[in-house]
């Protein structure tokens, strides 16, 4: 009995693992499965075999023309302010951190528990005086914030450096005094010993910030909206997912045209994802721990 | 030297902080005020009205059903979400053969934005499952989850569990591999069998993963608003205190619609400052109930 | 040290281009801004603004915003961006009270006299009718006279009432799967059907066009109970014979389909669904029947613009702006852009041009015939019809109350309405 059920447990938690993730796939399937048909077979049948794979790129390419979404603006603006928005976090994240670690002083526990603190704070507070704000600091100062590379960089940097300060936080204080006081002596400025020094051993808890960021940043809806405003205009600054919900959020429901923009928006968060695997999955784990 | 280092904490300390006081600190504390007033958007001319807009609010049944509503949905999704990630990192920590393409499969829905995967789950709710149900004969099946007052939470929740359990999983995957294998192996000899290793060592050596997982969720499930408007937008319809409402607006969603749809910004503004005030509390409050349960341990 | 991904050579390439970003800012639109909210018409609306640019060299942006956002909303945030277009659209009365410092007059346009739907305060136009729109009881001619039921005869509720009973008796002989395709589903945000155009039959059916006693009295917190029991019953009787997949939990595009495949007779939507059913291949014959939900006869159907675009007063191109919408309204290929370009039914006299959809056409033929009732449904406060009477429709829909809890929730819900 005991040695049956040995050799047959195994075999049950294959089956399951297989069900398991047969249903965590599902949904990806419908999707490509309907992007590949017209809206009239969808509402009929959404489970259908499609008539012709070919729709699928007939599909791709009204979206790609579709004028409402401006495909490829809409992602290059999207890759811009995510590539961007992370550099900012990253460097200006880790540079807060080290010196927060490396001075124990009050003002060092203050900033610190502030930035902690703020992981409270719900986006909707801040969402609408925001705007107001930016519109303040444009009237003052004569810099121009909203509508703009510059406010929606900056603003990513102010909503992801206190978790980002937090996580390199924790990494830092692992991180030996000893190596740094080497380089000191050897003649290194502090900044150069940062940059030279701490900066390339932090690489693995980069990775993880990078991705906590990365997806939270090229995913992200609410922000976006406030700040660059969601109309369709040529030539704004516009994200993909303020392309696809204008799109999708009409009163016409086209199914094969939203699920097509769906797929193209997921699409390349995924292939990236096929790509950096092993990278993601380990900063994802590492950056939790700590 | 010592100046040279202070100038060089200020100039390190600069962008973040400086970024962080323009975007959250101060927006915070004008959001604040201006909950306190008559702002709408347009019209400079903004006055004071003291505590108004929260008298007002504590009187609309609306508000008091989302808050109920978004606690609800908080409880079943943090047990849910948490039950399932658990039970995914055991799989994918077993001998099973391809975990690590399990693993890193459970994962992928996480990647994709709140917004996009509301349209495909409502399209499975309203289309692909109906229709299934039609062609398979099953009743149960015909009627969509997210159509149905009663149902319509634990719809959120399975969408918020099939996004978010990948990620949960990650965390107790660590947790779980940061366990001396001698230390099963031992137990294994002794003639424990696997619940009760489960439950007597591997969940207590785990309880700061737990601790990561709860809070990371319980916030999460509070502040639910992607899927929420994209999935079911609010509805469907039930009757509250002798009124009509929307059964899933949640509280980001309501305070979004009270600002934009119903053009109350201040009184949305107002709601959002309780919001905060709530998620707070219910953060000290994880926090200091997980604190005790490490140190019992 | 040195080695890895983050060399410092790579993070300075990284910081120059960041700064090459930072530095140039989006240029701003030249020219002058039209916001609109109508997606349906956005690639009409751009090429014509193309067209005019190349014919007057002035640069004519349009800035078009999803149904999916709130279009008050934005334009706050644009006013707050210091972004406000030249030209935007207020949908009714609480538009016009919210924007009123922004709104330019527009009385001395040459198109204002050629117009009977111009947005009017206190005797001055400032809004321009961007179309007129149209909405009743759609029917299938096809299916009715197969049935054997003349169209011309459902002008009372008693007649509607028993065409819906016989149809729904022939519903295996005619194909079809309901009588009636309507949707009234909070998640799929059809209450703009429901809690705003059914409910403006209410408003304003059976009363001259431009009567505003019964919305009046509704702004004030009251519902005439006799007219609303009618009204009442006449609401579920459609939803009684609605498609009940549709009706719970049916977007636009499923109420379309189940109308537009010939699997209902009736369909509660306007002659905006043209273009929706010319995409599925309609070939039957379609007409406009009313929503007649008390005894006496009516033909009248409900027409009105939908929305107004008005000139930012205080804007740097108000005159450019101007001569955009009089262009529009005047000229030939403005005529053009409404009707062939947009498919829509034009609010102006001089326009030539006959819409080609059969709703559309059918709109046309009741304002050309004076058989029309007004929209009133407007002057609702903000959210209102959609949020707050929305529900209210759903719930009746979906058996949660019967005829005296909707009224009852309805009259709670009337009364405590908020001022604008």
């Amino acid at each position: 009995m005991q040695r049956s059920w040995h050799r047959v447990r195994p075999a049950l938690m294959e089956a399951l693992a297989i069900l398991i993730f047969a249903l965590f796939m599902v949904p990806f399937f419908l999707v490509v499965l309907n992007a590949a048909k017209v809206s009239v077979d969808i509402i009929d049948n959404p489970v259908s075999w499609p008539k012709a794979w070919g729709q699928l790129f007939t599909n791709i390419g009204l979206i790609l023309q579709n004028s409402n979404i401006n495909y490829w603006p809409s992602f290059f603006s999207s890759a811009i302010i995510t590539v961007c928005s992370l550099a900012v976090i990253v460097v200006f994240s880790a540079m807060a951190a080290w010196v927060l670690v490396r001075n124990r002083a009050w003002w060092s526990n203050v900033i610190f528990m502030m930035f902690v603190a703020a992981m409270v704070i719900p986006f909707q507070v801040v969402m609408f005086p925001l705007v107001t704000w930016f519109r303040q600091i444009e009237v003052v100062t004569g810099i121009r914030l909203l509508r703009q590379y510059l406010g929606m960089i900056f603003a990513y940097l102010g909503f992801g450096s206190s978790m980002s300060v937090f996580i390199f936080h924790g990494f830092i204080k692992g991180v030996p005094l000893e190596l740094e006081e080497a380089s000191t002596i050897d003649g290194c400025s502090r900044p150069a010993t940062f940059f030279r020094i701490v900066f390339p051993i932090l690489q693995p808890v980069i990775v993880t910030v990078l991705i906590l960021n990365g997806i939270w940043v090229w995913n992200d809806y609410l922000l976006p909206l406030m700040i660059l405003g969601s109309g369709n205009m040529a030539g704004a600054v516009r994200t993909l997912p303020l392309a696809v919900q204008s799109f999708v959020g009409s009163y016409v429901k086209q199914w094969d045209l939203i699920l097509t923009a769906t797929l193209m928006a997921m699409l390349p968060i995924i292939v990236l994802y096929l790509f950096a695997q092993k990278y993601i999955i380990k900063g994802m784990v590492e950056g939790s721990i700590k | 030297m010592r100046t040279k280092n202070r100038w060089v904490n200020v100039l390190f300390l600069f962008p973040a902080v400086f970024a962080f006081l323009m975007v959250i600190v101060v927006p915070f504390f004008v959001g604040i005020y201006l909950s306190m007033t008559n702002w709408d958007g347009v019209n400079p001319n903004v006055i004071f009205t003291g505590l108004q807009n929260y008298t007002t609010i504590f009187q609309a049944p609306e508000f008091l059903y989302s808050f109920l509503a978004t606690t609800a949905f908080t409880a079943i999704n943090v047990a849910l979400v948490n039950a399932v990630a658990f039970g995914l990192a055991l799989l994918v920590t077993s001998r099973v053969r391809g975990r690590n393409v399990y693993r890193a499969a459970f994962f992928v829905p996480n990647l994709i934005g709140g917004i996009v995967l509301g349209y495909i789950w409502q399209f499975i709710f309203n289309n692909v499952l109906p229709a299934m149900g039609r062609s398979l004969g099953l009743g149960f099946l015909q009627t969509s989850l997210i159509a149905k007052a009663n149902l319509v939470v634990l719809g959120i929740s399975l969408v918020n569990t099939w996004q978010y359990a990948g990620y949960i999983m990650m965390i107790y995957v660590a947790g779980i591999q940061a366990i001396p294998a001698s230390l099963m192996e031992a137990a294994e000899t002794d003639g424990a069998n696997y619940p009760t290793r489960l439950v007597r060592i591997l969940m207590p050596m785990m309880a700061s993963a737990f601790t990561i997982c709860l809070f990371l969720t319980l916030v999460n499930s509070f502040k639910q608003f992607d899927v929420n408007v994209s999935l079911t937008n609010g509805g469907p319809a039930t009757i509250f205190m002798m009124k009509a409402i929307n059964s899933s607006e949640f509280l980001a969603l309501n305070i979004y619609n009270t600002a934009f749809a119903r053009s109350k910004l201040a009184q949305g503004q107002a709601k959002a400052v309780l919001f905060f005030v709530v998620l707070v509390v219910v953060s000290l409050i994880q926090v200091w109930v997980n604190k005790r349960k490490e140190v019992e341990m | 040290m040195m080695k890895g991904v983050f060399s410092l050579r790579k993070l300075f390439c990284i910081l120059l281009a960041l700064a090459l970003v930072l530095t140039s800012t989006a240029a701003l639109a030249e020219g002058i801004v039209l916001s609109s909210n109508k997606v349906e018409i956005d690639g009409a609306l751009k090429e014509y603004a193309t067209a005019y640019e190349a014919q007057t060299g002035k640069k004519v942006t349009i800035d078009t915003v999803g149904g999916g956002a709130d279009y008050g909303g934005t334009l706050k945030a644009a006013l707050q961006s210091g972004a406000m277009p030249d030209i935007f659209v207020i949908e009714g009365p609480s538009g016009y009270e919210l924007w009123k410092d922004y709104i330019t007059d527009l009385s001395d346009q040459p198109w204002a006299s050629d117009t009977d739907v111009a947005y009017q305060v206190d005797g001055k136009v400032v809004g321009f009718p961007v179309a007129i729109e149209g909405y009743g009881l759609a029917y299938n001619a096809d299916l009715l006279a197969k049935a054997g039921i003349d169209p011309a005869s459902l002008t009372n509720i008693n007649a509607i009432k028993d065409a819906f009973a016989k149809l729904d008796s022939q519903k295996a002989e005619l194909g079809i799967d309901a009588v009636v395709s309507l949707a009234a589903s909070v998640t799929n945000g059809m209450t703009w059907v429901t809690g705003l155009h059914n409910f403006n039959v209410y408003l304003t059916g059976y009363l001259p066009y431009g009567d505003t006693s019964v919305i009046d009295q509704v702004l004030a917190g009251q519902l005439d109970a006799a007219r609303f029991q009618a009204y009442a019953e006449y609401v579920k009787l459609l939803f009684d014979y609605s498609d009940q997949a549709v009706l719970l939990t049916g977007n636009y595009d499923s109420q379309v389909h189940a109308f537009a495949t010939g699997k209902t007779v009736f369909f509660h939507q306007g002659n905006w669904t043209d273009p929706n059913l010319a995409a599925e291949n309609v070939s039957f014959n379609i007409g406009y029947a009313p929503h007649a939900f008390l005894p006496e006869d009516t033909q009248s159907i409900f027409v009105s613009p939908p929305s107004w675009y008005v000139v930012n007063s205080q804007g740097a191109n108000i005159d450019e702006a101007k001569a955009f919408l009089t262009a529009m309204a005047t000229t030939e290929e403005g005529h053009k852009y409404i009707v062939e370009g947009a498919g829509m039914v034009p609010a102006f006299k001089a326009v030539k041009q006959q819409p080609t959809g059969p709703l559309s056409k059918a709109v046309m033929e009741h304002a050309a015939s004076g058989d029309i009732y007004s929209w009133q449904q407007y002057k609702l406060p903000d959210g209102f019809g959609m949020n707050t009477l929305g529900p209210i429709y759903e719930l009746l829909a979906n058996g949660t109350v019967d005829i005296a809890g909707f009224t009852a929730l309805f009259t709670d819900a009337i009364a405590t309405i908020p001022t604008l």
